[in-house]
């Protein structure tokens, strides 16, 4: 069922172009920094720094952190968003559910796949960065600027092997696919509550949005730490190419997003069970 | 018809909630502030001012205007004007609407005007309800605030604003937000002539100040060029009329990108709504 499922999703224009963007993104970036200004320093997270033309391992933290606001989100919600919904506007969910396969098992299989593709998109976007700076910049190893405990005193900076690092991107990048699932569940409880795949994928998306409004009102800093969606949990995975890794907060984050999957997971099971399906 | 417009528009759930929401919004900021970090020192909006809050009640429409002009009244001026003609395509009221022997652009006149004083009602009402809020549990006294951005380790530039000049300077800063919410409104009126859900063109709208915060330099290296062309980055420069001398660097291109950006998609939405077939 899951490889149907994955089969008939990978048929359809909508993945391609997603993931299609996903890949351009950073290529591009690779282009526009390569092309105007190899020489300057990069922000990355929220106390980072790096240097591009020192290395091509720069770009997928360049990568990531530009991304990690809105593309992402996006391509894990339009995966997220349309599994169901898109189903539903086609008209075909009815003749899906008529099969004799238990509703719970159709919907742990799209969601399966939805997962898949969205893993896809971060990978995708990390190894085209890696790829595309390695091509125009070298594999050398990686230096990466402490802003936050540089004094003019003292250069707090990190230099990474280049096989340490690409070790170090892989639990990144597996940070910032934990981060995202709870912007996948909410998509995923939304796809199976509208039959209008745009307005799950724009719900989700403004999930996003209304956490991170929330975060950034001064006086509820006491909320912060548990919203789904922050700048400052986000920024997290910045913590693994510091000397030594900073990893304070990492459990707690993990542990936020799991409550909130847990709970949208759960209504979205229990609704789909016993929704009417009229399309 | 723009009061029978308003009256209609005025008795929808959608309008008192939208309204409701962000004056309710401003009064949980004050009470949450009470309750915890209203005497510690808080940093507002880019420059950043720092201000402690409890010091004077006219620090609440600060902190308010500065935590929602970004996404909550962007949403609620795009909820008004996504909602204007998609919402009566929605209910299928549309069509006998536009039969009455009226020109389409009179109804679509009434539309905008309608949809432009609710927005301006919204726009308005953040800093009100704040400063209301904010009077009450801390009282009337002058704003003092940290000029961020001139003080140095050693020197802190204080800026001191007597109540009756922080209420004039507020005013015009709310007055600039307010302006600088007109390309969003634009564009969700242009999407609400174009499609017959409502919920895509309040989405729409939103996905403008997406956009313009994503084609960000802070966020994305590269597209630096485009930030002054952006519709919505520059309209936290209200910011500045707290500063002291006052900054109005520029503010002036902000307001002209917005009159450009409002013209284009309302003429747009003029042409389209002349031309187009009306099914529901």
């Amino acid at each position: 069922m899951i490889a149907a499922e994955l089969a008939k999703q990978a048929r359809r224009p909508r993945a391609w172009v997603t993931l299609a963007t996903m890949a351009a993104v950073p290529a591009l970036l690779t282009l526009v920094i390569g092309a105007t200004r190899p020489t300057l320093t990069e922000r990355v997270g929220d106390y980072g720094s790096v240097v591009t033309n020192s290395s091509g391992l720069t770009l997928p933290l360049i990568a990531l952190s530009a991304m990690l606001l809105f593309m992402l989100p996006l391509a894990v919600a339009i995966f997220a968003g349309e599994c169901v919904a898109g189903e539903a506007s086609w008209g075909s969910l009815r003749y899906l559910l008529s099969r004799p396969v238990a509703r719970w098992r159709v919907l742990a299989a799209k969601a399966t796949v939805a997962g898949i593709y969205s893993t896809a998109a971060v990978l995708l976007v990390v190894i085209v960065a890696l790829v595309s700076g390695a091509i125009a910049f070298g594999l050398h190893s990686l230096t990466v600027l402490d802003i936050q405990h540089t004094t003019p005193f003292i250069v707090a900076s990190a230099k990474l092997a280049p096989l340490t690092a690409v070790g170090r991107l892989g639990l990144a990048s597996a940070f910032v696919l934990a981060s995202l699932t709870s912007t996948f569940a909410f998509a995923l409880l939304l796809s199976t509550l509208t039959a209008r795949p745009f307005s799950a994928v724009a719900g989700a998306v403004g999930f996003g949005l209304v956490s991170r409004a929330l975060d950034n009102v001064p006086g509820l800093h006491a909320l912060s730490p548990w919203l789904p969606v922050t700048d400052e949990a986000g920024n997290l995975w910045t913590g693994f190419f510091t000397r030594p890794m900073q990893t304070v907060g990492i459990p707690h984050a993990l542990l936020v997003q799991a409550l909130y999957t847990g709970v949208f997971a759960v209504c979205a099971l229990t609704w789909f069970a016993r929704k009417d399906v009229l399309s | 018809m723009i009061a029978a417009e308003l009256a209609q528009q005025w008795r929808r759930p959608r309008t008192l909630a939208t309204l409701g929401a962000l004056g309710c919004f401003t009064f949980a900021l004050t009470i949450a502030l009470a309750l915890s970090g209203g005497g510690d020192l808080q940093r507002v909006g880019d420059i950043p001012l720092l201000i402690v809050p409890d010091r004077a009640g006219a620090s609440i429409p600060v902190i308010a205007l500065a935590s929602t002009m970004k996404f909550f009244l962007p949403l609620a001026v795009a909820i008004f004007a996504g909602e204007s003609i998609a919402g009566d395509a929605a209910s299928g009221r549309l069509r006998y609407a536009l039969a009455r022997p009226l020109p389409r652009s009179r109804y679509l006149l009434a539309k905008l005007l309608v949809a432009l004083l609710l927005s301006l009602v919204a726009v308005v009402l953040v800093p009100l309800a704040a400063l209301l809020a904010g009077t009450i549990a801390f009282g009337w006294h002058p704003l003092t605030a940290i000029d961020g951005s001139s003080s140095t380790s050693l020197h802190s530039a204080i800026v001191t604003l007597e109540p009756a000049t922080t209420i004039v300077r507020l005013g015009i800063a709310d007055a600039y937000v307010a302006a600088g919410m007109l390309s969003i409104f634009a564009f969700a009126f242009l999407l609400s002539t174009l499609t017959t859900q409502p919920f895509a063109a309040v989405a729409g709208g939103v996905g403008l100040t997406l956009v313009s915060r994503v084609l960000n330099a802070d966020y994305l290296p590269g597209v630096a060029v485009l930030n002054s062309w952006m519709p919505n980055n520059d309209v936290d420069l209200w910011e500045h009329f707290l500063q002291r001398p006052t900054q109005t660097a520029g503010m002036s291109h902000f307001l002209l990108l917005q009159l450009i950006y409002a013209a284009v998609f309302l003429g747009a939405a003029w042409w389209w709504f002349q031309r187009r077939d009306i099914l529901a």
